[in-house]
């Protein structure tokens, strides 16, 4: 079950407002790190909300969100569609993708589930891959960023988008603990629990996951908007399963079922493939290293061992003041 | 109220159960006896959609629910408690028991606003919980209350969906004397319109609280009838009651 507990919120506020500040003072290449985080931030959010608490782990969250970029890309780029009614338009694609393919996959579940979102999204790569007109590998350049003039903005400037993708992170975040602290939430975890009972009860419970992965899909489809706009340039490689396996990853070293703790993964990870990278190529090696530490520690993730500890703390505390 | 009509159930060549017929009066209490292997959980798995039956008909209010899912089936007012505890571990008692209020009032789906802090829900929760005796460890993680508790958060969920007909499979089963007790008094202060339909083996409870006993052996309805004729029934004494004795 969701708690949205002052450390969390005290995290995420730390987080949010780290960013912003390395945004703010750290040049430009510090604000592309910046933005490179909080797209892995919003797209590991996502994968927390159905992996975390719905018990649905997948490996086609990557798809997902290069559908929502092909979406938006193709929609101005090409036809030349105002970039805000073709965001949304790219967010919707890619939740009915999530929900069509959790349709289908949600009667199965476990390793199967994992399987068959692994190939839906390996198809959808392909058909891109080979698709000439979206520029199969080649890609597709020419994206627009939000015109944001109207407010006094100008997102073609690297700090403000920063913090517009930091912006992002906050209203995803957002939507996905209220939606966690909503019954349909509610419903979500207890399907994980015990999903036999949960139907016993009178949920329609495949319902219940397709739209869940429908709401986790939109969410990874925001990343995507993001995303195109970042590079203002898109390739088939933003659909690969390896950036699902990323995301996975990225959730797994925050804290699966947190919520926060995939945010502070998603810096830590960006960050540490920069610093490292400095020094050497197989930066991968340093993260496969924390990822095992992590996991033989407990598998609770940087911040749900952090959090572990806190709680263990202040209940020995409280204890010992009662005895 | 609720109808079976010639229901069969085979796993290959094992008939387990074989053209079973009741039909349930509105509130009746009903008792499913039988020895081991009788057939008694799989008949409730077929009633709520567990299991597929091989032939026949189960209907709720003269319509039949053959055809419909688990899920539908408990929206069509059925509800049933688990032989062996079936729980939202990781949840703690009042979590568990307003998953089921909320699913039971379809409210379980609601995204903007929080079916826990729902009046109605709570209202349920609370009465459930006083019901089957489990209000003072409401906020206790499930995985650290007692087998006796989970016991009886067992039937409380099944209680919290505010179903029209009741089934429980075998509440009792592992729990001692005192408790037996608490059950007894738990299902005579159900309200009278509630349908009930239990698997018992304690027969002191089970003659203390039925209307009707329906007896199985071998996927067979053998008997049925009154606490008063079940007593005095050879075939019931040879097939169960001797078994029963010869086990004590």
């Amino acid at each position: 079950m969701f708690h949205q507990t002052p450390a969390r919120s005290f995290t995420l506020a730390v987080v949010l407002a780290a960013l912003v500040a390395y945004a703010t003072f750290g040049g430009f290449f510090a604000r592309e790190i910046v933005i490179e985080i909080a797209i892995l931030a919003i797209l590991a959010i996502s994968l927390d909300f159905v992996a975390g608490f719905g018990g649905m782990v997948s490996l086609f969250h990557g798809a997902v969100m290069g559908l929502s970029a092909y979406g938006y890309s193709v929609l101005t780029a090409k036809f030349g569609i105002h970039p805000i009614p073709a965001a949304f338009a790219g967010i919707f694609l890619a939740a009915s993708f999530g929900a069509a393919v959790a349709a289908i996959a949600s009667r199965t579940s476990g390793i199967f589930f994992i399987m068959a979102t692994l190939a839906f999204g390996q198809m959808l790569y392909t058909i891109i891959f080979k698709s000439r007109w979206l520029g199969g590998d080649d890609g597709m350049g020419g994206i627009p960023r939000f015109d944001a003039s109207w407010i006094g903005l100008d997102f073609n400037d690297s700090l403000q988008f920063a913090i517009f993708a930091v912006f992002g992170i906050a209203v995803c975040y957002g939507i996905a603990a209220l939606l966690l602290r909503s019954a349909f939430g509610r419903t979500m975890c207890g399907i994980h629990g015990n999903e036999p009972r949960m139907r016993a009860l009178g949920v329609s419970t495949w319902k219940h996951k397709t739209a869940a992965f429908a709401i986790s899909s939109a969410i990874a489809g925001v990343a995507g908007v993001f995303a195109a706009q970042h590079t203002q340039y898109i390739s088939p490689e933003l659909l690969f399963w390896t950036v699902s396996g990323e995301v996975l990853i990225v959730v797994i070293l925050g804290g699966l079922g947190t919520l926060v703790g995939p945010v502070l993964g998603a810096a830590i990870f960006v960050l540490l493939k920069h610093e490292v990278g400095n020094y050497t190529d197989h930066w991968h090696i340093v993260v496969g290293l924390l990822l095992i530490v992590t996991v033989m520690a407990g598998g609770r993730g940087i911040y749900g061992q952090a959090e572990h500890w806190i709680t263990g703390r202040s209940r020995k505390a409280r204890e010992s003041l009662n005895a | 109220m609720l109808e079976v009509r010639d229901l069969c159930k085979s796993f290959g060549g094992l008939d387990v159960t074989k053209k079973v017929s009741f039909a349930l009066e509105p509130g009746e209490r009903r008792v499913v006896l039988g020895p081991n292997g009788a057939g008694k959980t799989t008949l409730f798995n077929l009633l709520v959609g567990e299991l597929l039956p091989t032939s026949g008909d189960i209907l709720i209010n003269g319509a039949s629910v053959t055809a419909l899912s688990v899920d539908q089936r408990a929206m069509a007012g059925m509800s049933r408690s688990y032989q062996k505890n079936n729980l939202f571990e990781d949840f703690t008692v009042r979590e568990n028991l307003a998953l089921a209020a909320a699913a039971g009032l379809s409210k379980e789906k609601w995204i903007a606003r929080d079916s826990f802090h729902d009046p109605e829900v709570r209202e349920i929760v609370l009465d459930v919980a006083n019901q089957v005796a489990l209000t003072d460890i409401l906020d206790a993680p499930v995985h650290s209350a007692s087998y006796g508790n989970r016991r009886q958060l067992e039937v409380g969920l099944a209680l919290a969906t505010r179903p029209k007909i009741l089934l429980m499979d075998e509440p009792t089963s592992g729990v001692g004397p005192g408790m037996i007790g608490a059950f007894n008094k738990l299902i005579s202060d159900l309200p009278r319109d509630l349908t009930v339909v239990i698997i018992e083996h304690d027969l002191d409870l089970a003659f203390d609280v039925a209307d009707r006993i329906t007896v199985l052996n071998y996927g067979d309805v053998v008997f049925e009838g009154t606490p008063d004729e079940t007593r005095g029934n050879q075939i019931v004494r040879d097939i169960y009651l001797g078994d029963w004795q010869a086990d004590a």
